[in-house]
């Protein structure tokens, strides 16, 4: 199997789709002026929220709106949190994030008395089975969820930049108290644009949840964070952010060329390094480097 | 654009309470249409709540606001301006990275309605309609003479296009009363000039307009009648003889000193001022043969973008007190931040008595520290970026620098003395301090450099060997101002050497022995401080004076 086949292109694919959703959140989030590093905190409740969804209807739509729904009320309460009582916001994310990790363990051994993980979910199941090329990446492109994630990556620059909701985000981003002064309500802004960006979120958690076909304790793997320095890598541009994580997929599916090819395994263990190097060297050679919106964590003043 | 005509706005009574502290005392204002209002008094005295209040960002205490008889719901910014209320901030309110035309539009913008049809519900997600919102500025643009490349990223527009550019962005909002907070501090003298043609052709219109201002000359020279604030009071409201108003370009062109003015402005100063202002310490001349402190060789420094200083030569003699004037952005930051060791030099020398005030450093912090610990004091023009910690205390602005040292409480406690700075708390936040006082805690900090001097036993080594002030009294009352004045004269008195950047050429003219005129990046005139301002503006534009020559300076 060489590097460039149609497993890899699928692989990529599959892979990219959590990590560019993540992304995308983080610059909506972000292009608003609120620092979202809870970003795993969404991935992590909606893939729980899409199971139990799931589950609970035996509907894979079911599941996928719970999922959607989630993600949306963890990013509104982020947004109403930071904004009414004015606490940090990379606090109010770690915050998040440690109480989605802790929260879905609960879950699970509420629900399913489970330490480790869900039953299994159906999820979609279209397209082909099997494991030739053309079938990973026929796969991949019949699944619903991961049109959705193209949908909003596609769709975000487009709303960000043409619209009267994407230039009231921006510049409440860029300046809240200029933005307050033209007559936006700060506030309401960056709450519509958190639940977008949890939605969006969102859709990679699900993603992850019915890819796996069941739900497991801290399944995003820190996918949130690796988004995040895909949003500073890309200078806060969602059509880049999501490219970066393309890139950064297609490193990762390579391990498994790799490991198909059966080489030593110390070999594998430097290659699976090798996206997160990557990211490392990408970041201290300010790739793209571009300032951050200027009113981000920042409040309007008098 | 529903309002019709020009609103009436009418103040009753309106007081406004900060805390303890009283900004506005039982106000009663009235602005008619088509008139220019001119709000003046000190840094604290009050103007600007007045035109937050009228514009809804701050809720009167007391007393109402009512706009054509009635009453303004208080403190909505929103009601206010659909009543056709648009204020222009002291401090603009523009997004730097956006385009002319998005700040222009935003909060009011235009919606393309061919997809989505008659679906209002969904506005607040429609397409922008950029040649629409394009078509109206470019309309009112072209009738209101704010001339303005709607396309440009506001980062790369100067202030007096900013300016333009929150002025036309007021009236694409519909705004048919116009408000402005010091909106000549940041400009030059010929766009303050630019900025009022400007706003007698909307008045003219049928506009309301209201400006808050410092500058006093500006008053007489441009406004319809003026109110005089004190300690959240008015003091003095005067209508002025109409020729005052006229801004056409021949009586513009024709305007004479006259004794009216000065007599108008003398009252307005004793207004304001609450009492006679005491008369300026006159400045002393420089001995002859006074040795150069201060020398700059062929210095060639390269500034953000194009900007750069090129070839600039220039004495500054002990004693001497040397002004730069020029049109902002002609190389004055670039010149100030050099001396001050930030920049690199690209080519020339740099000298303080006779020796590089840099000692060799490659590092630009460590060129600070050297350039201040040989009495090289910069003072930059933009106290909010360059100067103050404004989340920090008064107390630690004063010896930010000093901080931890045995005697920082008394250094602090000097400093906090030298200017009388109000209020009089070192543990309140500098963001909390009016302007005035702002630039206080700077001046006393470049005044004042104890710890810097490498011989701390003689008492000269206290003072500054050369100073150089970038804008020393911008957006500073005329009280603060004056005082600002007579330190900057008794330091060079006391044998300093002084270098004052300034856009006020009245400035320049109080202080300052000579004045070289800066134009893009080079020195190009040399004139003495009895120059006219016609003169001044000349050289700043390029254009040759009445004898056709074009001094170099030496």
């Amino acid at each position: 199997m060489s590097l460039f086949s149609l497993t890899t292109v699928g692989e990529t694919l599959r892979i990219a789709a959590p990590y560019a959703c993540a992304a995308v959140a983080g610059v909506w989030a972000e292009r608003a002026g609120v620092v979202q590093i809870g970003l795993e905190a969404i991935l992590l409740s909606s893939a729980f929220a899409s199971v139990v969804g799931t589950l609970a209807s035996g509907s894979a739509v079911v599941g996928v709106c719970a999922g959607i729904i989630m993600g949306v009320c963890l990013s509104a309460a982020h947004a109403t949190l930071v904004h009414r009582t004015r606490i940090d916001a990379v606090v109010c994310g770690i915050a998040w994030n440690l109480l989605a990790y802790s929260g879905t363990r609960l879950g699970l051994r509420a629900l399913y008395d489970s330490a480790s993980n869900s039953p299994s979910i159906a999820a979609f199941r279209i397209g082909p089975t099997g494991n030739e090329g053309w079938q990973v990446l026929a796969r991949v492109l019949c699944d619903p969820l991961s049109w959705l994630a193209f949908t909003a990556v596609v769709a975000s620059p487009y709303v960000l930049n043409r619209t009267r909701l994407g230039l009231r985000i921006r510049a409440v981003g860029e300046n809240p108290t200029a933005a307050r002064a033209a007559g936006i309500d700060v506030g309401r802004t960056r709450l519509l644009a958190l639940c977008i960006s949890g939605a969006i979120g969102s859709l990679g958690g699900i993603h992850l949840a019915f890819d796996q076909h069941r739900f497991e304790a801290g399944m995003s793997a820190g996918r949130g964070f690796i988004a995040l320095a895909a949003v500073v890598l890309s200078g806060w541009l969602p059509g880049r952010a999501a490219l970066a994580c393309v890139a950064f997929a297609f490193l990762e599916a390579l391990q498994f060329v790799l490991q198909d090819i059966g080489q030593a395994s110390k070999a594998i263990t430097l290659a699976q390094m090798l996206p997160y190097a990557a990211v490392l060297v990408a970041l201290g050679l300010g790739v793209g480097r571009r300032s951050a919106p200027g009113g981000l964590g920042r409040h309007a003043e008098n | 654009m529903v309002v019709a005509s020009a609103p009436r706005i009418e103040l009753h009574g309106v007081s406004h309470r900060f805390g303890e502290f009283t900004a506005v005392r039982a106000l009663d204002l009235v602005l008619e249409p088509g008139r220019i209002h001119a709000v003046i008094g000190e840094n604290g005295a009050g103007k600007s709540t007045v035109l937050k209040l009228i514009a809804g960002l701050l809720r009167p205490s007391a007393g109402a606001v009512s706009i054509d008889g009635d009453v303004l719901a208080a403190g909505s910014p929103r009601a206010a301006m659909e009543r056709g209320i648009g204020l222009v901030h002291q401090h603009f309110m523009l997004l730097e990275p956006f385009t002319a035309l998005e700040n222009v539009m935003l909060g009011a913008e235009p919606i393309r309605r061919n997809i989505l049809g008659g679906m209002r519900f969904l506005d607040w997600i429609g397409a922008l309609d950029f040649d629409a919102a394009r078509a109206k500025a470019q309309a009112l643009a072209a009738d209101s003479g704010l001339d303005l490349d709607l396309d440009a990223r506001v980062a790369n527009l100067s202030v007096g296009e900013k300016q333009r550019l929150e002025i036309l962005r007021i009236l694409y909002r519909g705004a048919r009363a116009i408000l402005l907070d010091e909106p000549t501090a940041v400009l030059s003298p010929l766009e303050a000039a630019e900025l009022y043609r400007t706003l007698r052709r909307l008045a003219l219109r049928g506009h309301t307009i209201a400006v808050v201002t410092h500058r006093l000359d500006e008053v007489s020279r441009f406004a319809d009648e003026v109110t005089a604030m004190r300690r959240g009071e008015c003091v003095l409201r005067e209508q002025l003889p109409p020729r005052h108003g006229r801004l056409d370009a021949s009586a513009e062109a024709s305007s004479q000193p006259e004794p009216e003015p000065s007599a108008l402005i003398l009252r307005l100063t004793r207004a304001v001022m609450g009492g006679d202002v005491p008369a300026s310490a006159p400045k002393p001349p420089v001995a002859p043969g006074a040795a150069a402190v201060l020398e700059l060789r062929d210095v060639s420094v390269r500034g953000v973008g194009t900007r750069r200083l090129d070839n600039v030569s220039l004495r500054v003699h002990t004693g001497e007190i040397v002004g730069i004037a020029g049109i902002e952005g002609n190389g004055q930051r670039e010149l100030a931040t050099a001396l001050a060791g930030l920049l690199d030099i690209e080519r020339g020398t740099i000298l303080l008595d006779a020796t590089s005030p840099f000692a060799g450093h490659n590092d630009a912090a460590a060129r600070v520290r050297a350039a201040r610990a040989r009495g090289l004091i910069t003072v930059l023009d933009d106290r909010h970026h360059d100067e103050l910690l404004l989340d920090a205390t008064v107390g630690d602005n004063l010896v930010v620098g000093d901080l931890g040292l045995a005697d920082e409480a008394l250094i602090q406690k000097r400093r906090f003395a030298i200017f009388a700075i109000e209020p009089r708390s070192p543990s309140r936040l500098a963001s909390e301090l009016s302007g005035g006082n702002q630039q206080k805690v700077v001046m006393a900090r470049a005044f004042d450099r104890t710890r810097h001097s490498l011989d701390p036993s003689t008492n000269a080594a206290h003072q500054p060997r050369a100073l150089v002030l970038d804008q020393p009294t911008r957006g500073v009352d005329v009280g603060t101002a004056r005082i600002l004045h007579d330190a900057i004269i008794g330091i060079a008195a006391a044998g300093a050497g002084v270098l004052v950047i300034s856009a006020d050429l009245n400035e320049l003219r109080t202080l300052c022995h000579r004045i070289v005129v800066l134009r893009e990046g080079g020195l190009v005139a040399e004139l003495p401080p009895t120059a006219s301002d016609e003169d001044i503006g000349r050289a700043m534009l390029g254009v040759a004076d009445r004898s056709g020559r074009e001094e170099a300076v030496a």
